[in-house]
């Protein structure tokens, strides 16, 4: 099946659209193990390295099913470096969806509008027909897999399923056929009811936020350091599954509905309303700590950390921000940060 | 003549007038804290002339960070900033902000009073609204902000329908905010009054950038930098209108009379970015190579009315539906399509030899996209640029030998294609 690919730094990207347009969402991730060389003709070096590797991946050539691109607004970097990539990148199709900061009712309205000029231009561009039935039962598979992943998701927290194993389903989840997605996901429910604790050892619980995170390494590089994440509010994480989109009613609205709804990112306003979502899940989960992960240049969590040290304190919860280089060769050198961090908890 | 002759390689007399208006800027800022009249920050880019008709005192904290960073301090303030955990890598005017309330600076030195209430949008870049945020919580004030969609290369009109749609309904959401926390009532008419101001004001400025267009070019970033500011934080009175006229008749008599800014001018540039406010200077010693910048976007920008599809009428009649199409098709956010197109075309209407671009560390909006804009003049229209890095506001990111051997080396450049 041809896909759709999806640069957002969040999750705004309304798959169920996609789907009903006949194509498989297609998420963009970055490959940390290499140099984004031709990208940096392009993009300054003190501009954010994830989208920067994003775009050197797309340059060398993307998945030769991909037959379009959505990118959708998030921060700076994805508003200016899209149209870079329709200078640079050899898709035909491609489309910005101006994903709302605000999350008010006109904001509502916007996005309304602006999802429904993404199902013209895809209709047009690909000569198909999007209709409500479509998106009616896209609406009911993403949900689907978005129960199983809140279900799954509770294995973090029992010991049972690693936070590394867990981002590993969610990415794979962002880049399969949904079908496959659903049976790869009741197959691991299956397994995990029958799965003990994986250890008796003492790590430490942690709430994992801040830029979203696509290496499923680095979570395994933090578990080394005697860190469990067991719950997060990332993209690669519960931000992907927090809600069903309501099943009844004018589908677009409806997921229009659901992306404004749902935990933010730093990127929206007011960020600092992560923080409810965000000392609510520390004190459900009863974390020992929680790790605000910032991309090097990644300017809203960078804006929003003050803030969090400061109301995390108030909560008494140990918080630990750190600013991560998109390369595996650079994690070895936070080890003695995150051990500290670990000791300290 | 020879009294006009002596103004080479200075500014114009009528732009020593600049700090009279500014004064009058930070006085009536003061007589509105005396007054109790409400206040407000605003970001560059939000639409002050709407403050201005609801009878409330504007105040642009970036123009207060080049302030400080002009009088040398804004090194100090981002440092305290940065102690409070901001990153090394934000914005420098943020940062300038924060450490200058912090340390209750006075206006001379770039401070900024408690406002009533803070006005941001997105349409310049996402730190405006982060900034407010972070200083509207630390100052315990009501925030509005205007987001507004990001117009790229392959928007269509359809969308630019819907999109002004979108910042309208906030707009007339702004005048129920202001209501709400001022107690002031929407007048249309002053409101009016406003916009008629607003729209002279800047077309005084582009009249000014008409003549530069002269060789020699009669205005000098001298005037331009600092002359930017009552787009800034004015627009919508009287007073800056009388003192751009005087600029403009200065500069035309300089025209009349074949004298220029410089003395001997040899080549004509663009400087792409927001300058080096820690160090203006900076800019004249290009003189020295018989350089002038006779075009800069960032102070262009500022005198908004440039879409033709806003009229003086339109501006007049409906100034909240004029305000929503000026900030979708501002000159310093222009997608990249559009940008290159309209540099290519200001370096041919300007005479412009070649083009210096800002990569400017804390503002990675307008760098991004800048090696495109190289390539694509230098290729397409053969137009010889050259990137320098520094920043707007922090002087440890301007290695000076660096960027200048490299300006000297592009002007060799520039004076080896003369010769051809």
């Amino acid at each position: 099946m041809k896909k759709i690919g999806i640069f957002d730094s969040g999750v705004d990207t309304p798959e169920e659209i996609i789907l009903a347009a006949g194509f498989t969402p297609y998420r963009l991730f970055g490959d940390p193990e290499i140099e984004p060389d031709k990208a940096n003709e392009h993009i300054p070096p003190t501009h954010c390295l994830w989208t920067r590797n994003l775009l050197e991946l797309a340059i060398k050539g993307l998945n030769s099913d991909i037959v379009g691109i959505i990118t959708t607004h998030g921060c700076d970097r994805t508003n200016r470096e899209f149209d870079i990539w329709i200078e640079c990148v050899n898709v035909d199709f491609m489309y910005f969806l101006n994903s709302p900061r605000k999350l008010d009712s006109a904001a509502l309205k916007f996005f309304i509008d602006d999802l429904n000029e993404l199902i013209i231009q895809l209709e047009e561009h690909f000569r198909i027909k999007i209709t409500k039935e479509l998106l009616r039962e896209s609406i009911k598979k993403m949900n689907i897999i978005r129960k199983l992943l809140r279900e799954i998701s509770k294995y973090r927290k029992q010991m049972i399923l690693s936070g590394s194993e867990f981002h590993e389903i969610v990415k794979k989840v962002q880049i399969s056929n949904k079908d496959d997605a659903i049976a790869l996901l009741k197959v691991k429910q299956e397994e995990l009811r029958e799965r003990q604790p994986f250890s008796k050892k003492n790590y430490k619980k942690i709430l994992l936020t801040g830029s979203d995170l696509d290496d499923t390494e680095f979570i395994r590089f933090i578990e080394s350091l005697g860190f469990q994440v067991i719950i997060d509010d990332l993209g690669v994480g519960t931000k992907y599954f927090w809600d069903n989109v309501d099943e009844t009613g004018d589908p677009i609205e409806k997921i229009a509905k659901y992306h404004i709804n749902k935990p933010i990112h730093s990127t929206k306003f007011p960020s600092y309303k992560r923080f409810e979502v965000l000392s609510r899940l520390a004190t459900d989960y009863k974390v020992d700590g929680v790790i605000n992960i910032a991309q090097k240049f990644c300017e809203p969590v960078l804006y929003d950390h003050p803030y969090l040290k400061k109301k995390f304190k108030e909560l008494e919860i140990p918080y630990l921000f750190v600013e991560v280089t998109y390369n595996r060769e650079s994690y070895k050198q936070l080890s003695t940060r995150f051990s500290a961090f670990a000791e300290i908890i | 003549m020879s009294k006009v002759e002596k103004t080479h390689n200075k500014m114009l007399n009528a732009t020593q007038g600049l700090k009279n208006i500014m004064g009058r800027h930070f006085l009536a800022i003061e007589q509105a804290y005396r007054d109790g009249k409400p206040t407000a920050w605003a970001t560059s880019g939000s639409p002050v002339e709407m403050l201005y008709a609801m009878d409330v005192q504007p105040m642009l904290p970036e123009n207060s960070a080049t302030v400080s960073a002009a009088q040398k301090f804004s090194q100090k303030f981002i440092e305290i900033a940065e102690s409070q955990g901001f990153s090394y890598d934000l914005c420098s005017y943020f940062k300038t902000n924060i450490g200058a309330v912090e340390s209750n600076a006075g206006m001379i030195e770039g401070g900024t009073r408690k406002p009533t209430f803070m006005l941001s949008t997105d349409v310049i870049c996402d730190t405006h609204v982060n900034w407010f945020q972070v200083q509207a919580e630390r100052m315990n004030v009501p925030h509005f902000t205007i987001d507004v969609p990001h117009v790229v290369s392959n928007t269509n009109n359809r969308q630019l329908n819907y999109f002004k749609k979108y910042i309208s309904e906030q707009l007339y959401e702004l005048v129920d905010f202001m209501e709400e926390v001022t107690g002031h009532e929407y007048n249309e008419e002053k409101a009016r009054k406003v916009s008629e101001n607003s729209w002279n004001l800047s077309m005084v400025w582009q009249d000014i950038y008409e003549l530069r267009k002269n060789v020699p070019c009669p205005i000098s970033t001298r005037d331009t930098f600092g002359g930017l500011f009552p787009l800034f934080c004015m627009p919508g009175l009287k007073a800056p209108i009388k003192l751009y006229k005087r600029m403009y008749k200065e500069a035309k008599e300089r025209v009349d009379n074949g004298i220029g800014a410089l003395e001997k001018e040899e080549f004509r540039l663009m400087f792409e970015g927001i300058p080096f406010w820690y160090n203006l200077k900076y800019f004249s010693k290009l003189e020295k190579y018989g350089a002038i910048i006779v075009y800069e976007p960032y102070t262009y920008a500022f005198s908004k009315y440039m879409n033709p599809n806003v009229t003086k009428e339109m501006v007049l009649n409906k100034p909240i539906e004029a305000m929503s199409e000026l900030m979708m098709s501002f000159w310093y956010v222009y997608d990249l399509e559009t940008r290159i197109k309209k540099f290519a075309e200001t370096v041919k209407d300007w005479k412009i030899d070649g083009v210096l671009l800002h990569e400017n560390m804390s503002c990675r909006p307008n760098s991004c996209g800048l090696y495109d804009l190289k390539k694509h003049l230098m290729e397409d229209y053969d137009i010889p640029c050259l990137v320098i890095n520094a920043d707007m506001n922090d002087p440890r990111k301007l290695n000076e030998v660096q960027v200048s051997n490299q300006i000297e080396s592009f002007i060799e450049i520039l004076r080896q294609r003369k010769k051809k």
